[in-house]
């Protein structure tokens, strides 16, 4: 393109010739792309900042800005995030859950990466479609299924946290696998193949070669499972057995619907804060541990471009 | 010899996870909708055999979702709703995705992170932030007021179906964005320079070679958040809760909420899966296709 | 008055008791349903040609629950079948150990039942559940072991067939008779109170902001039809968000006295008056009335007794005067009323002391302390009547008739009740069709 936009380039002199080639090519330079972009990132953050900016409002209106105040996180004695304890144990139960989801689901679905990228015999493919279902299943199917999993078959377990955990990791293996394997097609073979020649057990060369190189794969699938996991809405709501099972997406639920108060906008600004710092300290460790092998700046989208879905 | 069984191995306890906790559990909801109801507790009593199954609740609901049934309209508008969500998703962003992947230069890392960004911000908050921002007396309406675009406040949340389908828009679009982007920056740059080269302009490069290089991405976008969208039923809740603007989620919220028949929640969820499932299927075989022509040219 | 945080961000949960009390009118079967589990290809309402409902309405056979129990109704009262003895009166209560209250959540002010559990020397807990069905299937299945729940009438005959709440020994609850009401101490549903004491109270009627709302609804003839004419309060107007209150009100909208009608006729034609709605003022459904009104995101609503209640002591933001809030509700005989109660579950180790609690909780102090100071839900004791609750300001004036007295009970009376499952999925399938907003 360069080279073809060189071959017709018309001198440029005079400013009315510039504008009039401007005119005549308006997406010489895309600018009205690239004004199109910035106002779609302005439309979809700005409501949030703005959101959040309500969550420090002086009372206890979301439509009349009245001056700065923490009294909705932890000023005021009985609403707010700090003394409030149906908010306080909603935070307590999304952390619970996020948690124990990134325990559980990271090994799983590290393990279940690695062996569906390196198995190519029957069954491999049938197993990498169920991996991806989840990714597509809408979320009040896999409610509903879980649901009744949950009264009718293991009718032991019932709902409430445990429930919530089982259901949280099923629907965060996908995720992992796709991220690590992403980060193994990048890989490669090389580095297995060269410790095997060197004469490494296949489980040594895993230990020893593969996993320290899919390390930052794994941190920041845990992050993205830590993130995923707390912003659950639909699975946290359909196996809640209501009071402190309920976490805080579903406690924004119910409080946007009736009359929302400041500590809604609060409670929602610590939830974001924690994910996109679960988000940026994956993206960090990732990058640490891979700044050997790239170019700066262009790592991230590369990685990005290599996830297949 | 233990080599083949290795890699089986370790996809095992995710293979048998996946197994016990997604396949089952959709077994149980077939197994449900197929089954009976315990009179006293209005428990649903899955029938597992399938040669016992009982059709009579999955009449029922195709017979209410076909045509003449009191769940059409609510079927249609879910498609409708669905249908004008994917669309503008795509008209807004395919042009972002395009400018971030081809030519935004210098800012690219900076904007991928902006637009990603929403993807980690709950979307229950993104909700809240419009429905304060769409109140009588909230940001929007003081705006367009303010600006004399409308001679007095509008009731954005009364009830109305552009709300509930910009919302799904504003809520849904940054999944379409990351697959756009992936496809359209591993688009090689030579093909769009051999095309210039031979003549074609811009708009006719863009036609010819980049848009369906980057059909798969397309695709696979419209049906990452195509298929969730069908399930929906927070988002008419938070920006509407009129029954003129439901969808077929609240359809099975509703039935699963106690009363005497959770069997038929089971069938409209059967019938959604099914339905979903088509969609999933015709996904699949086009890249199969075309991977498979990839391969042989 | 003093607020109990609880109230302020808990107003879901709390206001679930009220959506499954009334939804929950449904239960089960009669010897219609068992057969269904035999053949292959059946609905309730295909069994439903073996009971019978004419197109009077009246009922040609008697109309029977689980476990062959009569269906109650205000003017048919059903004495339940004791299936084992109560304890012996004047043995000591138990003490020490854990003694569970098993409700909705954030129902019963946990102060109270501290000082119970210091009484009694036990140590009292609190465990909610999501809604009175979830809450009965988790005792049947023995997931829950607790002492005394929550229940509600139309669910009281499937907790007798499931053998699920004991008989009460009266004696050790003698509150019983001395402080509630006349026509709740031996109610329709119960006569004798073998199983159950009552606990809330509350009616159905509308709500509105008389500040955007310039009918006169009270003085209509028929107040219920303001929704049919609310085209001017579009997007603000909301029916609650239950398949009984909903259609019943259609059906006492058109002088149709019997809101536990099973006639399909009568049913349809409640729904396809209700989807006219959706042109008129593009209704909404929703429970949280108690809010959206002092808030002013709505207008009217379709409401609970207790809403307005709650919305003047807890809701109203600051600036707000309470004077704008409305409430009406039909005479007796028309206005739908509804009460839950308390019983003692099977499971209980500690049955003498599950009676004190019974007692406990029909003390007048307790009562009120938890009415006031807690849950805003009225209880249906004596001393706790209109003209009190004005003179200490927990009721505005003009919002007295929220309050209700034993004279809105009794065997004319309107209350949602058990149905026939084929009857309820009937009402069911019919709210599912007003909530698909089609045409």
């Amino acid at each position: 393109m360069s080279s073809v936009a060189e071959a017709q380039a018309v001198p440029r002199h005079s400013s009315w010739s510039r504008f009039r080639g401007w005119l005549g090519n308006p997406w010489g330079r895309p600018r009205f792309l690239a004004a199109f972009t910035w106002l779609y990132v302005v439309w979809s953050i700005v409501p949030v900042l703005i959101a959040v900016q309500f969550s420090f409002n002086a009372t206890r209106s979301r439509t009349h800005w009245e001056g700065f105040s923490t009294r909705w996180y932890w000023g005021d004695p009985v609403d707010s995030v700090w003394h409030d304890p149906t908010l306080r144990s909603a935070l307590a139960q999304s952390l619970k859950l996020a948690v124990a989801d990134v325990v559980i689901a990271t090994p799983i679905g590290v393990l279940l990466a690695i062996g569906l990228a390196r198995w190519h015999g029957r069954g491999s493919g049938a197993s990498n479609f169920l991996m991806l279902f989840p990714l597509v299943t809408p979320e009040i199917v896999m409610g509903v299924s879980l649901l009744l999993l949950f009264t009718e078959v293991f009718s032991f377990i019932g709902t409430g946290t445990t429930a919530q955990i089982l259901g949280h990791v099923t629907f965060s293996i996908s995720f992992v696998v796709v991220i690590v394997r992403a980060r193994l097609f990048s890989i490669g073979r090389q580095y297995e193949e060269a410790a095997a020649d060197l004469g490494a057990s296949p489980t040594s060369a895993l230990t020893r070669v593969l996993l320290p190189l899919l390390m930052p794969a794994i941190v920041a699938s845990a992050a993205v499972v830590f993130a995923i996991s707390i912003d659950d809405f639909v699975i946290s709501q359909w196996l809640s057995k209501g009071g402190e099972t309920d976490t805080v997406p579903v406690k924004i639920y119910s409080a946007t619907r009736a009359a929302p108060l400041p500590s809604t906008n609060a409670i929602a600004t610590i939830m974001m804060v924690m994910t996109l710092a679960s988000i940026t300290l994956g993206f960090l460790v990732w990058r640490f541990f891979t700044r050997g092998e790239r170019r700066a700046g262009q790592a991230a989208v590369k990685d990005i471009r290599a996830l297949e879905i | 010899m233990y080599r083949r069984w290795l890699w089986p191995g370790f996809a095992l306890p995710g293979i048998v996870w996946l197994i016990v906790l997604f396949l089952v559990p959709f077994y149980t909801v077939l197994a449900v909708a197929l089954g009976t109801v315990d009179p006293i507790l209005f428990q649903a009593v899955p029938i597992w055999n399938p040669l016992e199954w009982n059709v009579g609740w999955l009449n029922e609901v195709i017979q209410r979702l076909g045509p003449g049934g009191n769940l059409t309209d609510v079927a249609l508008r879910t498609l409708q709703y669905v249908a004008i969500a994917l669309g503008l998703s795509l008209l807004i962003g395919y042009p972002v995705a395009y400018y971030i992947a081809r030519l935004a230069g210098r800012t690219k890392a900076l904007l991928l992170i902006l637009v990603i960004a929403p993807l980690w911000i709950n979307y229950l908050m993104r909700m809240l932030a419009w429905v304060n921002l769409l109140a009588t007396d909230g940001y929007v309406n003081r705006f367009l007021t303010f600006t004399h675009v409308l001679s007095e406040p509008r009731d954005w949340l009364g009830g109305r179906p552009s709300t509930v389908i910009l919302a799904l828009v504003y809520g849904y679009l940054p999944f379409l964005i990351l697959p756009l982007f992936a496809s359209l920056d591993r688009i090689d740059q030579s093909h769009l320079e051999a095309s210039r080269d031979l003549g074609a302009s811009r708009f006719s490069t863009f036609l010819h070679v980049t848009l369906p290089l980057s059909k798969p991405g397309i695709l696979g976008g419209a049906v990452l958040i195509a298929l969730p969208m069908f399930g929906d039923y927070y988002t008419p809740n938070i920006v509407s809760e009129a029954p003129t603007t439901s969808m077929i989620g609240n359809q099975i919220d509703f039935y699963f909420h106690g009363g005497p028949q959770p069997t038929i929640g089971a069938a409209i969820t059967v019938v959604l899966s099914a339905f979903l499932t088509l969609i999933m299927g015709y996904y699949l075989w086009t890249i199969h296709r075309a991977t498979r022509e990839a391969r042989a040219s | 008055m003093t607020h109990h945080p609880k109230e302020r961000n808990g107003g879901l949960n709390r206001r679930d008791f009220l959506l499954r009390s009334a939804m929950a009118a449904s239960a089960v079967t009669g010897a219609g349903g068992l057969l269904a589990a035999c053949s292959s290809s059946t609905t309730p309402e295909q069994e439903a040609a073996t009971t019978v409902v004419g197109s009077t309405g009246e009922v040609e056979a008697e109309l029977l629950g689980p476990g062959g129990l009569p269906l109650a109704r205000p003017d048919k009262r059903v004495e339940l079948p004791l299936w084992e003895d109560p304890i012996e009166s004047g043995l000591e209560p138990e003490t020490g150990g854990t003694f569970t209250v098993f409700n909705y959540p954030d129902y019963f002010y946990k102060k109270l039942l501290n000082e119970f559990g210091k009484e009694y020397g036990v140590k009292v807990q609190y465990t909610p559940f999501d809604n009175i069905s979830s809450g009965i299937q988790r005792l049947a299945s023995g997931a829950v072991e607790p002492d005394v729940m929550e229940m509600t009438p139309d669910n009281l005959d499937l907790a007798v067939a499931g053998q699920l709440i004991k008989p009460i020994n009266l004696d050790y609850v003698p509150n019983l008779a001395k402080n509630v009401w006349p026509e709740l101490v031996s109610p329709f549903y119960d006569v004798g109170s073998h199983y159950t004491v009552p606990y809330t109270c509350y009616a159905t009627g509308i709500a509105w902001r008389n500040d955007h709302v310039s009918e006169d609804i009270a003085a209509m003839a028929q107040p219920w039809d303001i929704f049919w004419e609310a085209e001017a309060y579009a997007g603000k107007t909301a029916l609650l968000s239950e398949e009984r209150e909903t259609i019943g009100m259609a059906l006492l909208r058109k002088g149709h006295p019997d809101i536990n009608t099973e006639d399909p006729a009568l049913i349809d034609q409640a729904v396809a008056d209700l989807k006219e709605l959706y042109e008129i003022c593009n209704v909404k459904i929703g429970d949280l009335q108690y809010q959206t009104i002092p808030e002013g995101r709505a207008y009217l609503n379709q409401a609970w007794s207790g809403d307005m209640i709650a919305a003047y002591i807890y809701y109203l933001p600051k600036g707000t005067p309470a004077s704008v809030l409305s409430f009406w509700k039909a005479e007796k005989g028309q206005v739908p009323v509804q009460n839950d109660c308390f019983s003692i579950c099977k499971t209980t180790k500690k049955p003498v002391l599950a009676h004190h609690f019974l007692n406990f909780m029909l003390d007048n102090g307790v009562s009120y302390e938890n009415f006031v100071d807690f849950n805003g839900y009225q209880p249906p004791i004596n001393e706790i009547d209109p003209p009190a609750l004005i003179e200490e300001g927990i009721v505005p004036e003009h919002l007295a008739n929220c309050v209700l007295t034993n004279d809105d009970f009794g065997p004319d009376s309107l209350q949602y009740m058990t149905l026939t499952q084929a009857g309820h999925a009937l009402w069911q399938n019919g709210y599912s069709d007003f909530i698909a907003g089609g045409s």
